[in-house]
């Protein structure tokens, strides 16, 4: 178990910045995700902690050792990979035993036939196997210890690429998109196995995916990167909640946020799609704004509703439990997604027109630049104005 | 029920070309290989197996075997071994690999023909470029001393340079003791750009993500990880490679009729050299039909294994 801090890292491959100076600090026992879409540089950072990349300038600490020269087998590390990068030619317990051959047996006991004569190997081979032994129940792939990686099926694969992180019992555990190829279903079920490993196991884990949800259902804190950069570091509420830039914002939460387009004038006054935001900026700051809204926090109102937005029903996507209300609302290029209760949906029909409204103060307000402006806490002062 | 017989069509002209072309020439032979028949006879006699008793047991026979076995033994694992390595050399590089690519390649482009006519020029005894370089390191001491061993402290006319200096070269075509081994080299020279070539091809399947889990795991030095996985994961390369090397050793032909026409005292005599003067010069079809068979055995055997015991193993 160990914390791992980065500094000031940054990554060029040639004249192309591919990471813009990362500062991380992941505490010892944490589960924090790096996510962002692909080619953000999340994958990168990985590598780096790794030791498989070298950063271009920055330095990469753990266990309050820097680490910079140290080679990836020395960091005491694991790593899982995307596509789970099983030895092919070795069965499960033959690709379980060779991160520990590696590490306990010295290069005359790694010999083939001549590393039998060597004394005390068969004390240290035993270990290795019981070792083994012992992971493989925990992940339950006993049964499977004797099969060849092409004879197992997509998540059990996954199972012995986690076994093969977890024999060396390693200070943290990075683990690059290892979900994603899997199906669905699958996938829902590894994510609460992989929080049950980490909360059993209470070791640091570093987790790269580009799926949002993965992000926030099992991590202790969300690193957001897009574009080189780490936009925003936090637990998952308050990264979903409290956005602090449009790309965040954006990305993270399933449908994704509606931005509106809004005015601000020079008393810190927004108007956005022809009504006034109950709340005013802290720093009045004239110009174009977007306003943020999830679609959770907009809600039906009965047609001819007075002080409401209205759109046209262009979809309606049944999920069961929710329905999602795609709106082409005049003045915003993007259709306004709306969450509501399927009882609640039942009367809209496609075409019609539908009055919706923003439940106050849950508004997100970000400037041109994308960065989230500060609305005053005050519900009524925009009122009063 | 009416059935179809487009079927027929369809595998007709490939079935009857394959009989005609291919199985058809093989029963030619043997057939011909139990007779006497030569090019221009009106008749010819049953031999029965007489021709194979020949193969068997004369010794200018035993000396072809010899020759295109200890050819391919000699060729094959030498050209696999340097085809993989230059492959893991040129993989290795960030730049020049191309131009290495093409240098190692060039041999096996041209025509074997043409290059041996240049190899015989090279290696003449008098005139050649290769004996003339040997000489010349004679005079100058610090190579003579290197090359025959006396700056180890051994006396220089015991190893084999200090006594060329003292005496002459070898005629490398031309003395029994090295003119198989010349020709096996030019067949390394000749051949190994192509197993390079195989073997590159081989290394860019491997997947990179397999070697960071070996980095990941402690195979530290490159030999770990070439043991871990590059030599498991060429496997299905290496059976071909080897197959293909086999092969085509058995059937060295141009660079011996080129070079030495079997000789000298039938020391390079290799088996499709030696159809060609029974079948073709002689024109003894039955013992050269014979030579043909046991010829095709050999081929057979060498692609069986690989299909029946090799290929099982390599593919996971």
């Amino acid at each position: 178990m160990a914390g791992i801090k980065l500094r000031q890292v940054t990554k060029k491959y040639g004249s192309l910045n591919v990471l813009n100076s990362i500062d991380l600090d992941v505490a010892d026992g944490e589960f924090l995700t790096l996510v962002g879409p692909s080619g953000c540089g999340k994958s990168t950072t990985l590598r780096i902690i790794a030791g498989l990349e070298t950063q271009t300038t920055g330095d990469v600490e753990i266990d309050g050792a820097l680490v910079n020269e140290v080679r990836p087998s020395l960091r005491d590390l694991a790593m899982v990979f995307q596509s789970y990068a099983l030895y092919p030619h070795l069965t499960v317990q033959q690709n379980l035993m060779t991160p520990l051959r590696l590490r306990d047996l010295d290069f005359w006991e790694r010999l083939p036939l001549l590393g039998y004569l060597v004394p005390g190997r068969a004390g240290k081979m035993a270990k290795i196997k019981e070792e083994v032994h012992n992971v493989a129940a925990v992940l339950k792939i006993e049964p499977l210890l004797n099969r060849k990686p092409g004879q197992l099926s997509g998540g059990q694969r996954q199972r012995v690429a986690l076994g093969r992180a977890m024999v060396r019992n390693p200070a943290a555990f990075l683990m690059d998109e290892p979900l994603s190829n899997l199906d669905a279903s699958l996938r829902v079920h590894m994510r609460a196995e992989l929080s049950e490993l980490h909360r059993d196991l209470q070791s640091t884990f570093i987790y790269v995916t580009h799926d949002q949800a993965e992000a926030l259902t099992m991590s202790d804190r969300i690193a957001v990167m897009m574009d080189g950069d780490l936009l925003q570091l936090g637990p998952p509420d308050e990264v979903y909640q409290n956005p602090n830039d449009i790309r965040v914002a954006e990305f993270i939460g399933s449908p994704k946020m509606n931005i509106l387009p809004g005015e601000a004038d020079d008393t810190g006054k927004v108007m956005c799609l022809g009504f006034e935001l109950d709340q005013t900026l802290e720093l009045a700051t004239p110009g174009p704004v977007s306003v943020g809204l999830r679609p959770e926090h907009l809600t039906l109102q009965p047609t001819g509703t007075a002080e409401c937005f209205s759109g046209t029903l262009s979809y309606k996507e049944n999920l069961g439990s929710d329905v999602f209300l795609h709106l082409e609302t005049e003045g915003c290029e993007q259709k306004v997604v709306l969450r509501v209760k399927p009882t609640e949906a039942d009367y809209a029909q496609l075409g019609q027109t539908i009055c919706y409204s923003a439940e106050p103060g849950k508004m997100i307000v970000f400037g041109v630049d994308g960065k989230r402006l500060g609305l005053s806490a005050d519900h009524n002062q925009g009122q009063s104005d | 029920m009416g059935k179809s017989r487009a079927h027929y069509w369809f595998i007709g002209p490939a079935v009857a070309l394959m009989l005609l072309l291919l199985i058809m020439p093989v029963f030619v032979a043997a057939t011909l290989s139990m007779t006497d028949y030569s090019l221009g006879n009106s008749s010819f006699n049953w031999v029965g197996i007489e021709n194979y008793e020949k193969l068997f047991s004369r010794r200018s026979y035993q000396k072809m075997f010899s020759a295109s076995l200890t050819y391919v033994l000699v060729v094959v694992p030498i050209s696999v071994a340097l085809g993989l390595g230059s492959a893991l050399l040129i993989s290795s590089l960030r730049i020049g690999g191309e131009l290495y690519k093409a240098v190692f390649f060039l041999p096996v482009m041209a025509t074997l023909l043409a290059m041996a006519i240049v190899w015989e020029f090279a290696l003449n005894p008098i005139v050649g470029v290769v004996n003339d370089v040997l000489r010349s390191g004679c005079d100058i001491s610090w190579i003579h001393s290197m090359l025959s061993g006396s700056w180890l402290g051994y006396e220089p006319a015991t190893s084999w340079y200090g006594a060329a200096c003292i005496k002459k070269f070898p005629l490398w075509l031309g003395d029994k003791q090295y003119a198989l081994g010349t020709i096996a080299f030019i067949g390394i020279w000749q051949g190994f750009g192509f197993n390079m070539v195989l073997y590159l091809a081989g290394l860019t399947s491997v997947p990179r993500e397999l070697y960071q889990a070996a980095h990941m795991d402690g195979a530290d030095s490159a030999w770990e990880r070439f043991k871990l996985v590059t030599w498991p994961m060429l496997g299905p390369t290496n059976v071909f490679v080897i197959t293909i090397s086999s092969i085509r050793s058995f059937q060295v032909f141009d660079t011996v009729e080129a070079l030495t026409s079997g000789g000298p005292s039938k020391s390079t005599y290799v088996m499709v050299y030696a159809m060609f003067e029974k079948g073709v010069k002689q024109n003894l079809l039955g013992i050269g039909s014979a030579i043909t068979i046991v010829f095709l055995a050999f081929v057979l055997i060498l692609t069986l294994v690989q299909v029946y015991f090799v290929n099982r193993r390599v593919h996971y």
